[in-house]
């Protein structure tokens, strides 16, 4: 049983890498076939640009850049979701006042307030934090609120036949009630506030004439319009998606950790 | 507490529950002139086909419903609310999915007033003591979903006791358990409630179940409840002997207080499954 299981896992995970490895192949063998001297990106040229960069640090400052601007707006973002989502959760009162403007601003996408943000913020990381956590806000609660209405209610009579208080129910049945919900609403906010904060470094990059703002988007910002370095670029894109796949495998492993009675 | 001496344990007193549908604004009388008087130490069963208003009377009691008129009182006071007094065991155990056997049968010595006075040390004993109680030594770190049937329902009723209730209030407490399970634990909760204690030192229990065999073998009275609206029909008193655990059934008296029960809300057993009144002829032939 268990071999099984593992093979299955085996084959899962060639499958998973299978299509990868050949599309890196064929562009290889493409990349081959340009004259010496083109900017065309290629996977050997990526590679060797790569560990340029890890050399000089750069990359790995740049990376870091981004990724402290994303978990401080995350920070900020997810925990006024979590907070504004109990308490409409827990009244109605809160939710029926706060629900018009909340469904007004969620359509407007975190790169439209950027040039509100860059007048009044500035070109650097104020403006990125404000992005990141306008992005993980709306993600957060609205998994918050739902995650609260779903706690079954004979769960909160009981706490309340055993002498609870009602603001003791909102931190120790509520909140845990809430928790697969909640977590849920924090991965996708991540997910979503790391786009977003690259998105918003390549653009004040822009801004800024791309010097001083800083992050992994501003450094591809300069690759395409003062190096005009392709295989620098891919790298970045490269490092994007790594990142956003460690970063959402955490969560899973958070998850697992945080909510063990689900598995 | 002598001034209270004359004064019943629980005293429901005119008690009625309407509800009012939110749309329509239609009334629905769910409970009618509930009178009742229970003394200390005492085991009351309430029977009844679906829809009397049995379980409106236990969250009236246990003051998360409040009656539309009426009083309930307790030692001759007014129940200002829910209170850790009178605990309360859900018929779907209600246990906390994220926490073990242990914060479970804990959760009300923590964080509610049943263990304000007490010491860190103190409640984790007294977790430990109720836990032993049930049985459940072993299964401390083990979440609900890990569990039986049979054991979540131990743990709802550590949990219950763990709190230190005066009246016990249990709503169809073993209703989703098989039948072997149930026999025990019927068992088990006789001897927890204190059957073979002076009465004095029983709790006050009242105990709903659509089960009037579980009805008789429990209750020192059985409250026959009727529907549309729910009211008293009648009070059985069951005057077999203590302690009945194992012996009770083999009792004649057993089969007919059994029956004389079930004469009492067979009719409308029958009219809430069929819709219409049972042919009389048929009904006889039937119980033979």
């Amino acid at each position: 049983m268990r071999n099984r299981m593992f093979d299955s896992r085996r084959s899962v995970l060639i499958r998973n890498i299978t299509l990868p490895v050949l599309l890196i192949v064929v562009w290889q063998i493409w990349a081959s076939t340009l004259p010496p001297g083109s900017p065309a990106p290629a996977p050997l040229k990526v590679l060797q640009t790569l560990a340029d960069l890890l050399s000089t640090g750069s990359l790995v400052s740049a990376t870091l850049q981004s990724l402290g601007r994303v978990l401080l707006g995350f920070a900020v973002g997810s925990g006024l979701g979590i907070a504004m989502g109990l308490a409409m959760g827990a009244s109605p009162a809160v939710r029926e006042n706060l629900d018009p403007i909340i469904e007004s601003f969620r359509p407007i996408a975190p790169m439209a307030i950027l040039p509100i943000a860059i007048l009044w913020l500035g070109t650097g990381t104020p403006t990125a934090l404000a992005i990141v956590a306008y992005a993980s806000f709306f993600p957060v609660l609205i998994n918050t609120v739902h995650g609260v209405s779903r706690v079954e209610r004979k769960l909160i009579l009981a706490a309340r036949t055993m002498g609870v208080s009602r603001w003791t129910i909102l931190t120790r049945v509520v909140l845990p009630g809430a928790m697969p919900s909640i977590l849920l609403g924090t991965r996708l906010a991540m997910g979503v506030a790391w786009t977003a904060i690259i998105a918003a470094e390549l653009a004040v990059g822009a801004k800024s004439g791309g010097g001083g703002s800083g992050g992994i988007g501003q450094m591809m910002f300069v690759f395409y319009a003062y190096n005009i370095d392709l295989n620098a670029i891919v790298v970045c894109m490269a490092v994007v998606g790594v990142v956003a796949l460690l970063i959402d495998q955490m969560f899973r492993l958070f998850e697992k950790r945080l909510i063990p009675w689900r598995h | 507490m002598s001034d209270n001496a004359k004064s019943p344990k629980l005293r429901l007193a005119g008690v009625t529950k309407s509800f009012v549908a939110p749309r329509t604004g239609q009334q629905t009388l769910a409970v009618a002139e509930m009178n009742l008087d229970i003394e200390t130490g005492e085991f009351i069963c309430i029977v009844g086909p679906s829809g009397c208003g049995k379980s409106t009377v236990l969250n009236m009691i246990a003051g998360l419903d409040v009656p539309t008129n009426g009083v309930i009182e307790k030692d001759g006071q007014a129940i200002p609310g829910p209170g850790a007094d009178r605990g309360v065991m859900f018929q779907d155990y209600a246990l906390m999915p994220w926490q073990t056997v242990e914060g479970n049968v804990g959760f009300g010595l923590r964080h509610g007033t049943p263990g304000q006075d007490l010491t860190k040390a103190e409640r984790t004993q007294r977790i430990a003591h109720f836990i032993d109680m049930v049985g459940l030594r072993g299964s401390e770190h083990k979440y609900p979903h890990q569990l039986s049937g049979g054991m979540r329902q131990r743990v709802a009723l550590a949990r219950l006791l763990a709190n230190g209730p005066d009246i016990l209030l249990l709503d169809e407490p073993l209703g989703a358990l098989d039948a072997q399970t149930r026999l025990i634990l019927q068992a088990e909760l006789l001897r927890i409630w204190g059957e073979t204690s002076p009465v004095t030192q029983r709790k006050t229990a009242i105990f709903i179940t659509h089960d009037i065999e579980e009805a008789v073998l429990l209750a020192d009275r059985v409250v026959v409840m009727s529907t549309h609206p729910g009211r008293v029909r009648e009070v059985v008193t069951i005057d077999l002997p203590r302690p009945r655990a194992g012996t009770a059934r083999t009792n004649p008296r057993f089969g007919e207080l059994v029956e004389q029960i079930w004469s009492l809300i067979r009719d409308e057993a029958y009219r809430a499954i069929g819709g219409d009144e049972p042919v009389p002829a048929l009904t006889e032939k039937a119980t033979v």
